[in-house]
């Protein structure tokens, strides 16, 4: 059977063992939770009014500070501090503001192992697909209920066999496909179904490149995503097979060209050559779908060793302390200074609008993040272009969108 | 009888109530005010309502005040053909009904329709009955227990 309901079965604990069938309604146990400092203040509210005070296990459930690192509201600072308290009420692991992003921080510390179930309660949980983990994004009530039962309720999703081959433009990265994949099919082959993945261009993904997949899966309306085993994929065992998957989805990417999402939509993607020339203002590259070193490395080798226009902010903000402290190391922290770069501590940064740079009314904003939905980063004002952290290098330097000669 | 209130394209939950508010409050009466302002003003409109949408509803991320706000603004029901999953979730789990049914062009923006949901039937203004999925025996426990806190409060008042 397909890798979701493996793991389902595994895991189920209605008082009905029967077989399960897609569509329906079923109760499982979970393995671990996290919150985020954005949304645990509403959870430890809904702690306090239904009188929850114990967790199902506290070693499995953390707390990431990744929202607002820099606080520059005493409002804010005030439910960091309530969040803060929350946790230690309950014995909760923390990771502390500065150590990065959830997503990424959760891979590093081995928070996703294959074949469990991870639930989050940030949309981009499904990231935890890279180490083959059945990892869902939840609202707030559900988030509460876990972290107090140590399960959930979970619709059974079909699962669609995402089957990736060609060789693109060498410009094209993982980003470039996803946008193209939500450009070419919206939502409509991937909406509730749990995404294998596979194909010759899937195997050949570095890290950063699988983050990204998984992390868009939430884009394509996924409920969850699992990517392939790789070597060096500690504990991984869990071979995808096309012939288990209820749909298979052939997608050819054969000469596919580097793409940007217009505003303001991610399923607004277009070929790269139809944006060239756009004037940016700003240049935001982070977010969960590209802060991982080899991204950092890509936006360096956009810069090309040029500084970023005089007209352009560049915020660049590492997805973690791990990512951020490689940069030293390997001298690309001297490279986008040099360039001009600012370098914001290791966290969500830019991308949901409650720190630092929230866009001026008018800018053109080019960005690494996953969404630009009118409002993201802050301001309805503004206007949010995605792409990869190679495009935005160069955009940096430029000043506007460049064409895929220039890149 | 309820309100017909329609909604056009896709609906993300950014549509809904845009990101920084998530971050402001947690009050959903004070992030009704706020709901799908950067689409439209719509003020009292929304009150005694069932949303109906033509398109995708609910994408985006998993934010729960999006849905409690929408309640908060007197929102009885969305109907939509397509739902995203999270925000499918916690519409039931708050005991708004998120209803799989494509409605366009059966109904007017404005006009009242009647929900019967165990009978799993919208009534428009024409009498015309228009079918809508019957909730299954776990979203029945989830409205009879009031929503998932509610449920869960049972569930270890019981252990």
């Amino acid at each position: 059977m397909p890798l979701v309901d493996q793991i389902i079965a595994s895991h189920r604990i209605d008082p009905v063992s029967t077989p399960f069938e897609v569509g329906e309604i079923v109760q499982v146990s979970i393995d671990a939770v996290y919150v985020q400092d954005g949304n645990s203040p509403t959870i430890a509210r809904i702690f306090a009014e239904y009188g929850f005070d114990r967790v199902f296990d506290p070693e499995r459930i953390a707390l990431f500070f990744d929202h607002t690192v820099l606080s520059g509201d005493r409002q804010m600072t005030n439910r960091l501090r309530e969040a803060e308290r929350f946790a230690e009420s309950l014995g909760l692991r923390v990771f502390r503001a500065g150590r990065g992003i959830s997503h990424l921080v959760a891979l590093e510390e081995g928070w996703f192992e294959p074949g469990s179930i991870v639930l989050g309660a940030d949309s981009h949980t499904c990231t935890g697909g890279v180490r083959q983990c059945l990892a869902l994004g939840m609202g707030a009530s559900d988030i509460a209920s876990a972290m107090v039962t140590g399960s959930s309720w979970l619709q059974v999703p079909a699962t669609t066999f995402v089957h990736v081959s060609g060789t693109p433009h060498s410009m094209t990265s993982a980003k470039d496909v996803m946008l193209h994949l939500l450009a070419e099919y919206r939502q409509e082959p991937f909406l509730y179904r749990s995404l294998e993945w596979g194909g010759e261009w899937v195997e050949g993904l570095d890290a950063a490149g699988r983050v990204t997949v998984a992390n868009m899966a939430v884009e394509l309306g996924a409920k969850c995503t699992f990517l392939p085993p790789t070597d060096g994929h500690e504990g991984a065992r869990f071979h995808l097979e096309p012939v288990k998957a209820h749909t298979i989805l052939e997608v050819d990417v054969a000469g596919l060209e580097p793409y940007v999402a217009k505003p303001h939509s991610p399923f607004a993607g277009e070929p790269l050559g139809k944006c060239a020339g756009v004037t940016i203002d700003y240049v935001f590259a982070g977010s969960c779908a590209n802060s991982s070193y080899g991204d950092l490395e890509e936006l360096v080798r956009g810069l090309n060793g040029e500084s970023v226009n005089s007209r352009v902010n560049l915020v660049v903000s590492p997805g973690s302390a791990q990512i951020y402290g490689e940069a030293i190391r390997n001298g690309l922290l001297d490279k986008l200074l040099d360039a001009g770069a600012i370098v914001s501590p290791p966290g969500c940064g830019a991308c949901v609008g409650t720190q630092g740079i929230v866009p001026a009314d008018g800018d053109r904003v080019l960005s690494t993040m996953n969404r630009n939905f009118l409002g993201r980063m802050g301001n309805p004002k503004a206007s949010i272009w995605l792409s990869s952290p190679r495009i935005a290098g160069r955009a940096a330097v430029l000043g506007q969108i460049p064409s895929v000669e220039e890149l | 009888m309820h309100y017909v209130r329609l909604v056009t394209g896709v609906v993300s939950t950014d549509d809904i109530l845009p990101a920084r508010y998530k971050h402001l409050s947690v009050d959903p009466q004070v992030l009704a005010a706020h709901v799908f302002e950067t689409r439209s003003d719509w003020g009292e409109r929304l009150v005694n309502s069932v949303i109906v949408g033509d398109s995708l509803f609910g994408i985006g991320s998993s934010r729960e005040q999006a849905v409690t706000a929408l309640k908060s603004a007197g929102v009885r029901a969305v109907v939509a053909p397509r739902f995203g999953r999270i925000f499918f979730r916690n519409c039931w789990n708050n005991c708004l009904p998120a209803l799989t049914a494509d409605l366009n062009g059966l109904v007017v923006d404005g006009e009242q329709v009647a929900l019967d949901l165990d009978r799993g039937v919208i009534t428009t203004a024409a009498g015309l009955e228009c079918s809508i999925p019957r909730p299954s025996p776990w979203i029945h426990e989830l409205l009879d227990a009031g929503g998932l806190l509610l449920w869960t409060q049972q569930r270890v008042a019981n252990t």
